[in-house]
């Protein structure tokens, strides 16, 4: 492009016929380097789009493709002659009241591991955990027949096997997984463990329930604390509230709690909860109420915003039918605008469940081998979990690691899902 | 009795003296009284309500007395009065006795415990029968007093609706007590800890090295800066770098380019990237991004490049917050007045001289506005950079060294133990009020500058 030129023709061409000339070749080409920026600046748009979409499709790929695996299991067979190791014990024996001391009298871990080693020698070790046993303890609990006679179980291999299964790692193992292949004692399998077990040292003989669980139990309580509160609330500041000193400083309040970082509340769990109240550490009910503080400005700000787009109409027929102020809104208001709210809490609900740096403040980090059974028990929950699967050393836990963060996406994607769904079907435009 | 059964059986006497108010109230309609005040509904909930609430606000000021009751009452007993002075075993002799005759069976440490228990076990059982009598006659008395009140022209609605308004504006007030609480708490355990360690070496120290010790200035080092400066570097810059070109293009895109079925499918799938937990990206940049940003910064010829780096956390970060900033530009820029748009077409400009020469210019206030929050949600950002950016406290502005942040820091320093008397866990709570301060000047400033402009617009 002739830059130092086109002014001088350009002015020439004014001075000439006293108007542009549209046709020319100067103008021409000045339209088509505009025309050229224009598509420029269109596709560089574009790009930012589909670079960022790009960007989450690799995201949900590698969690995808690194947890699936997880979701599968290697076990290997061991046979085991039930009768005569535990001396003709019968099925009677280990069913109803007391079958879990009746098994520990028979030492099955003994038995198991007597079996294990007929069966594969010096290297049983390298196959089995020392907890692969209570495998079958609790196949015996299910299933107390078994006791009686000569059965060949399944027991979970040890990480190192399961993934040289998938095909990952260290020859002396793809070695030892190929003999126990061949020889047809080795078998894949869905990993229920996974789904219904809890935290663990061996990556093979983890799972989630423990960590789901305390997040079940958490969302419950920040539900049951922040949306009474919040739409109590934000039924108070949009429709009673004087507007007064006092209006103000509660607005600037929860709009400030709203944009405080998530760390904060953590501290200040720490500190009211822990430290003064003295509640449990660790608990699912100090986690709950943590999320609960930072759940209910999210309450309160959907819940405005709902009540305020109920035309006024309403509330005067209402009135005009002699209804008090506080019938109005309760019996006319509120059910008009609850899709609206129940929409808020559920995203802030989501945004709750994800939630990890104030838990980690509060000690929900503890490393915890079965589910809580309640309220003030410790626990952990799913995001947490996530956290400290991802600092283990062993390799084995970054399918578990990606497998649990599926299971988290499945859940807030299934809630978004959820909220977009009642706002689409109940929410109604004025 | 037990806490919950207590509220059980109030709650029953509730529902009980609903029944019996809604029913007298029902009676004056069936006796041919026209004019009732208020709908017999209101009749019950009045009774109701004075049947549970003073006997709930007498359990609240009981359970705080009554412990103190049954202490003094054991120490009256003349077994106690052998007891050492010596205040601290004492009280641990009571608090002991005191677990024995909650779980009996449990294993006494001290001796004289073991004979306070059943001591304890009987005052205990006293003052529960003296509270739980004392709630029933309560709750007896409320609803018979409400009973009575009630007649035709009795205003039942307006006390019922009184209350109403009482647990709307109390539910408010909860904000201001979370609020006051978070000030509080920082305010309280940072002034101990500017206590043992001065406010100047912690703002303007260039040494970071909190050692556990619970004695102060024992070789420990509480220099701030690097930490500052890592949270500028990773949250204030790399992140916006990626962030403002990217947000911006999109919202430009999406609000002036795309076709409406475009925009109704890609907005959505923008906010997912800001739904996904910060855990899965701390994740996803400690296992994926860290490690291919080390190998390119091997390949180029940087030679200490660490697989924790500022760029990885950063770059994930930014990301994130992508929609973020996209949303608020939308925002700044639909509020600019379409004859300004259309004046700049009209005289012949191209759609995007028109974005560069008038939207954007027009829309920045708003846009700077929410890119200073986008900042201090990046700031105050947690999971990405403790599992991201490491924890060697580096002044440095290579992107491919490791830097630390406030948020990393916190989370440091108390994890593992808590004893609240080391300057290290203290320290924990200076950086957070730094972090609030810094966060809520941030947002007051951003809200300030959004309001300015869209007034500027009306």
């Amino acid at each position: 492009m002739n830059n130092t030129a086109s002014p001088a023709t350009q002015q020439t061409a004014i001075v000439g016929s006293r108007s542009t000339d549209w046709q020319g070749e100067v103008m021409q080409k000045r339209i088509v380097r505009r025309y050229a920026a224009e598509r420029r600046f269109k596709y560089l748009g574009l790009s930012a789009i589909v670079i960022s979409s790009l960007f989450l499709a690799f995201l949900l790929f590698v969690m995808i493709g690194n947890g699936i695996k997880g979701f599968s299991t290697t076990q290997v067979a061991v046979p085991i002659d039930f009768a005569s190791a535990t001396g003709g014990a019968s099925p009677e024996q280990i069913s109803g009241e007391g079958a879990e001391r009746a098994l520990n009298s028979l030492d099955i871990a003994g038995v198991v591991n007597t079996a294990i080693e007929i069966e594969y020698g010096a290297e049983a070790g390298d196959i089995f955990t020392e907890n692969s046993w209570t495998d079958v303890r609790d196949a015996l609990l299910s299933n107390p027949d078994m006791i009686a006679g000569n059965t060949t179980v399944w027991l979970t291999a040890k990480s190192e096997i399961d993934r040289a299964a998938k095909d990952e790692t260290d020859e002396k193992f793809e070695a030892l997984y190929a003999k126990l292949k061949d020889a047809g004692k080795a078998q894949s399998g869905f990993n229920w463990g996974f789904l219904t077990g809890a935290d663990g040292t061996d990556p093979a003989r983890v799972g989630i329930w423990g960590a789901l669980k305390g997040s079940i139990i958490t969302m419950l309580v920040t539900l049951a604390m922040a949306f009474p509160v919040g739409v109590l609330a934000a039924v108070y500041l949009e429709e009673y509230a004087p507007s007064n000193r006092v209006t103000d400083f509660i607005e600037v309040s929860i709009n400030n709690l709203a944009a405080v970082p998530s760390i904060i509340f953590g501290l200040l769990g720490l500190v009211v909860f822990l430290s003064w109240l003295e509640l449990p550490r660790s608990s699912a009910l100090v986690g709950g109420l943590v999320l609960a503080l930072m759940t209910m400005p999210v309450i309160v700000i959907a819940g405005r915003n709902s009540i305020k787009s109920v035309p006024p109409s309403i509330r005067e027929a209402a009135m005009g039918v002699g209804a008090s102020p506080v019938q109005v809104v309760f019996h006319h208001v509120l059910p008009l605008a609850l899709p609206g709210i129940m929409t808020g809490t559920i995203i802030g609900m989501a945004r709750a469940l994800g939630e990890t740096a104030p838990l980690l403040m509060i000690g929900m980090r503890a490393f915890l081998t079965s589910p809580p059974q309640g309220l003030t028990d410790p626990s952990t929950v799913l995001p947490v979990q996530i956290y400290l699967w991802s600092d283990e050393v062993n390799r084995g836990f970054v399918e578990k690691t990606s497998a649990a963060i599926i299971v988290l996406l499945i859940f807030l994607l299934t809630m978004n899902a959820f909220a977009i769904y009642l706002r689409n079907r109940f929410e109604t435009r004025w | 009795m037990t806490g919950p059964a207590i509220l059980l059986l109030l709650l029953g006497l509730g529902l009980i003296s609903w029944i019996f108010g809604r029913a007298k109230a029902n009676r004056f309609i069936t006796a041919g009284s026209k004019n009732l005040n208020s709908l017999p509904n209101y009749h019950g909930w009045y009774t109701a309500l004075w049947a549970i609430v003073p006997a709930l606000i007498f359990i609240t000021i009981w359970s705080s007395v009554s412990p103190a009751l049954v202490t003094d009452s054991v120490l009256a007993n003349p077994a106690a009065a052998e007891l050492t002075d010596n205040g601290f075993k004492r009280g641990a002799i009571l608090s002991e006795a005191r677990s024995i005759a909650n779980n009996p069976g449990q294993k006494a440490f001290n001796p004289e415990a073991e004979q306070l228990a059943p001591l304890y076990a009987k005052a205990q059982s006293y003052y529960d029968i003296v509270g739980t009598l004392a709630v029933i006659l309560l709750c007896f008395a409320g609803a018979a007093y409400a009973f009575i009140r009630i007649r035709p022209d009795f205003r039942a609605r307006k006390r019922v609706e009184q209350v109403v308004m009482i647990v709307l504006l109390v539910a408010s007030l909860i904000a201001i007590v979370a609020t006051i609480g978070i000030v509080a708490s920082l305010i309280f355990e940072s002034a101990r800890f500017f206590g043992m360690i001065s406010p100047i070496d912690f703002f303007f120290g260039t040494e970071w090295n909190p050692k556990n010790t619970s004695v102060a200035g024992d070789g420990e080092d509480f220099g701030a800066i690097p930490l500052f400066w890592g949270t500028i570097f990773i949250g204030a810059i790399i992140a916006m770098v990626i962030a403002i070109p990217f947000g911006l293009m999109s919202a430009v895109y999406l609000t002036q380019y795309a076709r409406p079925s475009f925009r109704k499918w890609m907005k959505p799938i923008l906010e997912v990237l800001a739904g996904v937990p910060t855990v899965v990206y701390g994740y996803f940049a400690a296992l994926t991004v860290a490690p291919a940003l080390r190998d390119f910064a091997a390949a180029i010829g940087i030679s200490n490049a660490t697989s924790e780096s500022a760029l990885a956390a950063g770059l994930v970060m930014g990301v994130m917050i992508i929609p973020f900033v996209s949303s608020m530009a939308d925002d700044s820029i639909a509020a600019v007045p379409s004859s300004m748009r259309d004046g700049s077409l009209a005289m012949g400009a191209t759609k995007s001289e028109t974005i560069k020469k008038v939207l954007i210019p027009a829309a920045l206030p708003g846009v700077v506005g929410g890119v200073l929050l986008a900042v201090s949600r990046a700031i105050g950002e947690t999971m990405i950079v403790v599992m991201a950016a490491g924890l060697a406290a580096n002044l440095t502005a290579n992107p491919f060294a490791s830097v630390t942040t406030v948020t990393t820091q916190i989370v440091q320093l108390l994890t593992g133990d808590s004893d609240f008397n080391s300057p290290k866990v203290l320290a924990a709570f200076a950086l957070g009020l730094t972090l609030f301060i810094v966060t809520l000047l941030l947002n007051l400033v951003a809200l300030h500058i959004v309001k300015r402009y869209r007034e500027a617009y009306e």
